[in-house]
């Protein structure tokens, strides 16, 4: 009896050490579930980028709506609110996502939000066609693969070191989406394993594709806008269907999301097939919808070289 | 109305049209001059002296620029290279080994992986030389690679200490394309970070291994370094310099 007596403060010290043990754990992970990063996207492949890289580490807020055209955006209240509360944004920074500046510095942000740009470590490439002599850089490194893995592991660097805890996983989690986009690419790679590529020539109406197009050994002979977003004169247009007929180009990449009044009056001067490519910068926000987007993009790539062989 | 006399009229005129010279004399006008000369003197000093935004570095004479010094195809590879450096490092960061040429084909890594990629742009034949390991090699015009030229322990006496991992490509068979480096600098084995890719380009697609991947010892033997013309060059020609 003595010894039981004596034992009870023991037991009941035990007992409060297995109660509050569970109880401390529980309390660290929500801390750490409250350290959870709000990491904003300008841009829908981003959205898909970021969610891959910190799965369920971070938070990915877009900063405004999926159906939005980020070419001609004008910044809402409600991208400001959401600006407000964000640990790191992702931007474009070379195009597409200017009035992003507008955005954060109405937020009061200026000055204390970490701004990862995407683009840093991507080697650029110009726009093809003739831009009157001058190499103008091309912006839509995302309708790619090769640069987008780039991005990937940019932002996945970047993240890492806002985020030390979660870098090594940030990196694990981008080699891994790396993989994914290699091997999607290296799919149609195979399909063009076969074919002669030598004599593929095409135009675009939008200069979005060529970092897509540099990826397979492919090379773009004239795009219709003479700037980004910009509609040619009459004379352009009669210029660039005068290079389409020069270079014997069979193929025109027209973009999915976009009008095709640029597009029909081309074909008909010139003959060529029209396909349309995707921007992937309009739709719901999701992981996967780069790669989906994508994947129907090689799958149009193919198809127009499919046809050009015969 | 009762009329003024015409002589009254002009001892009038007379009167008002008096000249008052100004207490300080001509000096007003000479001191609105040189206040004029003072200000379009600042004015034309701020111009001169102000602080300019700092545009991309040029390259210097041994680099040359990806974005307008590349032809397509050198710009294809270089533009593969990259992400594929970061991610040898990264691999190399994690596991102390580097990407092997077999395993980049498990992988699908361009521009190793042998795919159309690889097909239409020149089929370089690619080479993973790891310090002490390089063993020359020239390649046959069927495509074979020759014994070794030169000994092995000459070049590993030559690498000794050089710490580098070197992915070297020859042999492209596309007019214009040169041979290609991606030299990772490997500064001590573990240190997160402290490798460091940098990609080199000869105008001879044929080129030899440089056997010494120091800058000096390739410019000196023809290379030339490639400076990527990224975002970050980018953001900073159009918006000057970011925090």
């Amino acid at each position: 009896m003595i010894a039981s007596a004596r034992l009870r403060p023991r037991l009941r010290g035990c007992l409060a050490l297995l109660v509050l043990i569970p109880a401390l754990a529980l309390a660290g992970q929500a801390q750490a579930a409250a350290k959870k990063l709000k990491i904003g996207v300008t841009l829908h492949p981003y959205y898909s980028f970021v969610s891959n890289i910190v799965g369920d580490r971070a938070e990915v807020v877009a900063l405004i709506p999926g159906e939005a055209n980020p070419h001609n955006y004008q910044p809402q209240p409600a991208d400001i609110t959401r600006a407000m509360s964000l640990d790191a944004l992702v931007v474009n920074g070379i195009g597409h996502d200017e009035w992003v500046g507008a955005i954060v510095k109405a937020a009061g942000r200026s000055e204390n939000l970490p701004i990862i740009q995407a683009n840093a470590s991507v080697a650029l490439i110009p726009i093809s066609g003739d831009q009157g002599g001058a190499k103008v850089v091309n912006p839509h490194t995302f309708v790619s693969t090769t640069a987008a893995i780039q991005q990937v592991f940019e932002i996945a660097r970047r993240l890492g070191e806002l985020d030390p805890d979660n870098a090594a996983t940030y990196r694990r989690n981008a080699m891994a989406y790396a993989g994914r986009i290699r091997a999607l690419r290296a799919e149609f790679m195979n399909r063009f394993a076969g074919l002669d590529l030598s004599k593929f020539r095409c135009a675009t109406t939008h200069a979005g594709y060529d970092y897509l197009m540099q990826e397979f050994g492919l090379f773009v002979s004239a795009v219709i806008e003479p700037r980004h977003g910009v509609a040619p004169t009459a004379r352009q247009l009669a210029n660039t269907i005068e290079a389409i007929k020069k270079a014997h180009v069979r193929v025109l990449f027209a973009e999915k999301t976009f009008s095709l009044d640029l597009a029909k009056p081309i074909e008909a001067a010139t003959g060529v097939k029209v396909f349309a490519l995707s921007h992937i910068t309009g739709g719901t926000y999701s992981a996967d919808e780069f790669e989906v987007a994508m994947r129907e993009n090689l799958e149009t790539l193919a198809e127009a070289v499919e046809y050009t062989q015969q | 109305m009762a009329s003024v006399p015409l002589n009254d009229r002009n001892v009038g005129l007379a009167a008002a049209g008096k000249v008052v010279s100004p207490a300080s004399g001509r000096w007003e006008s000479v001191a609105m001059v040189l206040l004029t000369l003072g200000v379009i003197t600042c004015v034309a000093g701020y111009l001169a002296l102000r602080p300019r935004e700092v545009g991309p570095p040029a390259a210097l004479s041994w680099q040359v620029r990806s974005f307008d010094g590349l032809n397509a195809v050198d710009q294809a590879i270089h533009s593969a290279l990259l992400p594929a450096g970061e991610e040898i490092i990264w691999n190399n960061n994690d596991t102390g080994g580097w990407i092997t040429l077999e395993h980049a084909q498990k992988i699908v890594l361009p521009p190793f992986y042998r795919d159309a990629f690889w097909k239409s742009n020149g089929e370089v034949h690619w080479q993973l030389i790891l310090p002490g390991s390089h063993q020359a090699h020239a390649r046959t015009p069927d495509g074979e690679v020759a014994s070794p030229a030169q000994s092995p322990s000459q070049v590993s006496q030559a690498t000794q200490g050089q710490g580098a991992a070197v992915y070297y490509g020859a042999g492209g068979r596309l007019p214009g394309q040169s041979a290609y480096l991606l030299v990772i600098g490997h500064a001590h084995a573990g240190v997160m970070w402290a490798n460091q890719a940098t990609i080199w380009v000869h105008p001879n697609p044929n080129a030899p291994y440089p056997g010494i991947v120091k800058p000096e010892a390739l410019v000196s033997k023809g290379w030339r370094q490639v400076i990527a013309y990224d975002g970050a060059s980018e953001i900073e020609r159009v918006k000057g310099n970011q925090p």
